[in-house]
């Protein structure tokens, strides 16, 4: 099989120790969510219990909602940002990543506690001050992601080719540029979903309601609907991921793909 | 005969000035709620419930539904006045409250608040913005005055006393703090928190010194207690929260009565036996916790119909024994059927800061099974003098224990 | 890409990008966006945390807050959040730079997308879920405890426990290492194939080729990488919380016990103080991170 080749094993031998890394712990909680103590068996009760709680689409919609508001929010200032330094811009590269990884230095309650004092209160008014904060946590990893993506295509001739042919730049960008990385894009994306259905502390310390407050409230008096909601929120991510995936196109490989 | 008509006409025209004027103004003047001090400024308990119905809304902050029976004194509320209240935040912590009524929009402002006693320094004296409405509940006098602000801007509502909560499995069963060092108990002894960081386990070190030869104004002996089974491996360092408990990686804790009702429910939900005791070598309450008034209430009439459901020794229906034909009822006939929250907090295992009333009225009822005091120990609660010298020992010992 | 290649870019372009003075406009307008964004939702927070640091609980002026970093049990807390931000750097480090090599080598188009995106959904895992997760595999009644336990291996008795620096130092791992993997992949997908056929045309052999000129070139970037992953455990607060009761003295949960606890109150700006060592510690680390990044950008392109 290609996969047990003496080139291909040492990689399949990583996935697989991986695999269990990652699975283990996520198998084992959920083990408890699937538990039915009122009939001594295994079943979904406990996910039942929530799917047909009163706001469950609600706040799963606001976290959804949040999480492409910030995905668009990354995408409308990283993507020009990092396609002209990509072009021209390449001296202010270490400014600009620099900037985008700030959001690190800074523990999430102290930004918290800040924004709180700092922000204005109109901007305090609406949940969605909650999209541009989830922007700037995922900042460091989108920027990363979204250099990695830009670079491995061939950039400079696609704009020419755009520019050459009469294109403007909204154009280029949203047009042609993006479709080609839309797999960078995607993973973008997945990453503020799974950062929206995460994220804790910001949200409750700013006052507000999403999927991850609600599901501390839904909680208080049950343990195992406690632990369904947690694992909800990564499996159904992780549901998403591989749906999505299956449909988009991968960018090309480049690397020393060698007999070592 | 020209003066008589100009008498006429201003006569006239007096009278229909001051009828008009007698229409126009109302038959009282309006009440602002936000300025009502007690009930009777309030116009009574009919007007206050009628002006709290009308606001139709209530905001309340950090209340977790099975702490003291929170969950049953809200539905109680919610159903008996058709008042919505909306729960920001029910993990959250006192500071929480404190920084919500600085710094949040109008929308955001909670109406009241209960938080520990220790949040009120520096929030309270000279120099500060008055954050709490003054308001003196209608047995405002029955409230130890220990307890409470003169001019009625906070109160205290009720108070805890620690215990150890226990897997039924665990054998031999628990009864004094000092068993916890039983080498049968290895790996299984927790706290729910950071001492530095939450007032339960904070108390639950205060209740280890008592029981270790210290009192509450040397919490010295508890962090050596707990200093001694960390060594020994019987502390264990995970949080005690109903998922830990259920996954099985402690089994014993030391935790609030008034939390003791709730998580042997849900315990029994999620398939584990749990019990409850108050150990026999240490009797450890808590100082009561505050209930105030935001001054920047969103609802006025609502907050301070709240208070008095709160301070109301009436013993009444829970929430399940409401009849529709209770709901019609009028204001203050309907007040009197409903629970006073102090039983309610009862309920939860809570000694009420109105248990002499209670007592003297007969209206206390039972509190919930297996919460009994040891016989013949001294309660002992550290004052907040006290607590700030424990509070500074721990801060200083807990992160190197 | 030379400045006539930019300007003939230019030239079929728009108008408004010939000039000099255009050039200077270009880069405002390219960095403005992120500038204006990080400056209202980072720097105006941050400043105002800054700001409280330097003020007494009465308002007045004060340095006592930073006087205060430096005594116990806050040194004993930088301490220890230093040492297990480094332990968590060295334990993810490696295997996630070894796990991104072979993927980048030897996978599939297709794998090392979907491998991206599961990366970058694991390391933003935290908080009370990814607590949970490993008490219900290694905690005292896990289920990987009880499988050690029928391999005869009773991993309690023998020492370990979840609830340690080393114990955190493990769930860490679960979005540590998935980090490592999103940012070292760029490096290892920049060693170009061409340089291995060369090196090899030229009759060096595997070894020969790493160690002359693969791991030198790779250096830097590891190097970088293990920097932000220090940066990432030494700033972790929600698992860490979620973790533990404090016997763990760590400076981010501190700093959340001062902010929003239930037992100290009038400690809020030497919490915000802490806040802003921890930023400085943290700036530190990055600045080298800069430095060896753009070095190793530059045979990248």
């Amino acid at each position: 099989m290609k996969i047990f080749t003496r080139r291909q094993l040492p990689l399949t031998i990583g996935l697989f120790l991986a695999t269990l890394f990652v699975l283990f712990p996520l198998v084992s909680a959920t083990e408890f969510s699937l538990r039915q103590p009122a009939t001594s068996n295994y079943g979904f009760a406990n996910y039942i219990w929530f799917f047909t709680a009163e706001d469950f689409g609600k706040y799963l919609g606001i976290s959804l909602g949040l999480a492409v508001v910030s995905a668009i929010i990354l995408l409308v200032i990283l993507v020009p940002t990092v396609i002209w330094l990509n072009l021209g811009g390449a001296r202010f590269r270490g400014l600009v990543e620099f900037v985008s990884l700030l959001p690190l230095v800074i523990p999430v309650v102290a930004l918290a506690i800040g924004a709180q004092t700092a922000l204005p209160d109109f901007a305090q008014t609406d949940e969605i001050i909650l999209g541009f904060m989830f922007a700037v946590l995922a900042m460091p990893y989108a920027y990363r992601t979204l250099d990695t993506g830009l670079r491995a295509i061939p950039l400079q001739t696609i704009v020419e080719a755009a520019r050459g042919l009469g294109a403007n730049w909204l154009h280029t960008i949203f047009r042609v540029v993006i479709p080609v990385v839309r797999s960078t894009v995607a993973s973008a994306l997945f990453m503020t979903l799974a950062l929206s259905l995460g994220e804790y502390t910001l949200t409750s310390l700013l006052h507000w309601d999403t999927f991850t407050t609600w599901v501390t409230t839904m909680s208080q008096s049950n343990i195992l609907g406690a632990i369904a909601l947690s694992m909800f929120s990564l499996i159904a991510v992780f549901g998403l991921l591989l749906i999505i995936s299956i449909f988009i196109r991968p960018t090309k490989s480049n690397v020393v793909a060698e007999e070592n | 005969m020209n003066l008589k008509r100009v008498v006429a006409v201003a006569a006239a025209s007096a009278v229909v000035l001051g009828a008009t004027v007698a229409i126009s103004t109302p038959s009282q003047a309006a009440v602002n709620y936000c300025k009502v001090t007690d009930l009777k400024t309030a116009g009574g308990m009919d007007a206050l419930v009628k002006a709290a119905k009308k606001e139709g809304a209530l905001n309340v902050i950090t209340l977790p539904r099975d702490w003291a029976n929170y969950g049953e004194a809200m539905d109680l509320f919610s159903k008996a006045f058709g008042i919505k209240i909306t729960d920001d935040n029910p993990d959250g912590s006192s500071a929480y409250e404190i920084q919500t009524i600085k710094t949040a929009p109008a929308a955001k402002q909670p109406d009241v608040v209960d938080i520990g006693v220790s949040a009120l320094n520096g929030v309270i004296g000279a120099g500060q913005d008055k954050l709490f409405a003054d308001y003196k509940v209608a047995n405002f006098a029955s409230i130890p005055s220990k307890w409470k602000d003169a001019s009625g801007a906070w109160y205290g509502d009720y108070n805890g006393i620690i215990g150890i909560s226990y897997d039924a499995s665990v054998s031999p069963a628990p009864t004094k703090i000092a068993d916890l060092t039983n080498p049968a108990y290895k790996g299984l002894v927790a706290l729910t928190g950071d001492p530095t960081a939450g007032q339960e386990p904070f108390m639950s070190v205060y209740a280890a010194s008592v029981a270790n030869g210290g009192s509450v104004d040397n919490i010295q002996p508890g962090l050596d207690f707990f200093k001694k089974i960390k060594a020994s491996g019987n502390f264990t360092s995970v949080k005690a929260t109903g998922e830990n408990y259920v996954a099985g990686a402690y089994k014993i804790a030391l935790t609030w009565n008034f939390n003791a009702p709730g998580a042997i429910a849900s315990a029994k939900a999620a398939g584990k036996n749990l019990k409850f005791v108050i150990p026999s070598d240490a009797v450890l309450a808590g100082t009561p916790y505050i209930q105030a008034i935001n001054a920047k209430a969103p609802h006025c009439a609502a907050a301070r119909l709240w208070e008095e459901f709160i301070y109301s020794a009436n013993k009444g229906k829970f929430t399940a024994d409401l009849k529709p034909a209770d709901l019609k009822l009028s204001g203050s006939k309907l007040f009197n059927t409903i629970m006073g929250g102090q039983n309610v907090f009862v309920s939860g295992g809570a000694t009420p800061i109105l248990q002499d009333l209670l007592t003297k009225k007969k209206t206390l009822i039972d509190g919930p099974d297996g919460l009994n005091l040891p016989k013949g120990v001294k309660i002992q609660q550290p004052s907040p003098d006290q607590q700030v010298t424990g509070k500074a020992l721990v801060a200083a010992q807990w992160p190197t224990l | 890409m030379t400045n006539q290649e930019v300007s003939s870019l230019n030239r079929k372009g728009a108008s408004k990008w010939g000039t000099l003075t255009g050039r200077s406009a270009r880069v405002a307008v390219a960095l403005l966006p992120l500038l204006v964004f990080m400056g209202i939702f980072f720097f105006a927070p941050l400043t105002a945390v800054i700001w409280d640091s330097f003020q007494s609980n009465d308002g007045l002026f004060t340095l006592q807050n930073y006087a205060d970093v430096f005594k116990e049990p806050i040194a004993t807390a930088m301490r220890t959040s230093l040492g297990l931000a480094l332990a968590s750097a060295v334990v993810s480090a490696i295997p996630g730079a070894v796990l991104a090599f072979l993927i980048e080598s030897r996978g599939s188009d297709r794998l090392r997308q979907l491998i991206s995106s599961v990366a970058g959904v694991l390391a933003n895992t935290g908080g009370v879920p990814l607590a949970f997760m490993f008490v219900a595999a290694l905690g005292a009644a896990g289920s990987a405890t009880g499988l050690f336990k029928l391999l005869g291996l009773d991993i309690y008795t023998a020492g370990f426990s979840l609830y340690t620096f080393w114990g955190l130092v493990l769930v860490y791992s679960y979005f540590q290492i998935p980090l490592m993997v999103i940012v070292f992949s760029p490096a290892i997908h920049g060693l170009r194939r061409e340089w291995n056929e060369a090196a090899k045309t030229l009759g060096a052999t595997g070894s020969q080729f790493w160690r002359h000129i693969g791991v030198p070139l790779l250096f830097p970037s590891f190097t970088s990488a293990f920097l932000l992953l220090f940066a990432s455990a030494f700033s972790a607060y929600a698992t860490a919380r979620a973790m533990t009761n404090g016997t763990i003295a760590l400076l981010p949960l501190m700093i959340g016990n001062l902010l929003d606890g239930n037992v100290i109150f009038d400690e809020v700006n030497l919490a915000k103080a802490l806040a802003v060592a921890m930023v400085v510690v943290t700036l530190l680390a990055m600045v080298p991170y800069l430095i060896i990044q753009r070095r190793a950008e530059r045979w990248q392109r």
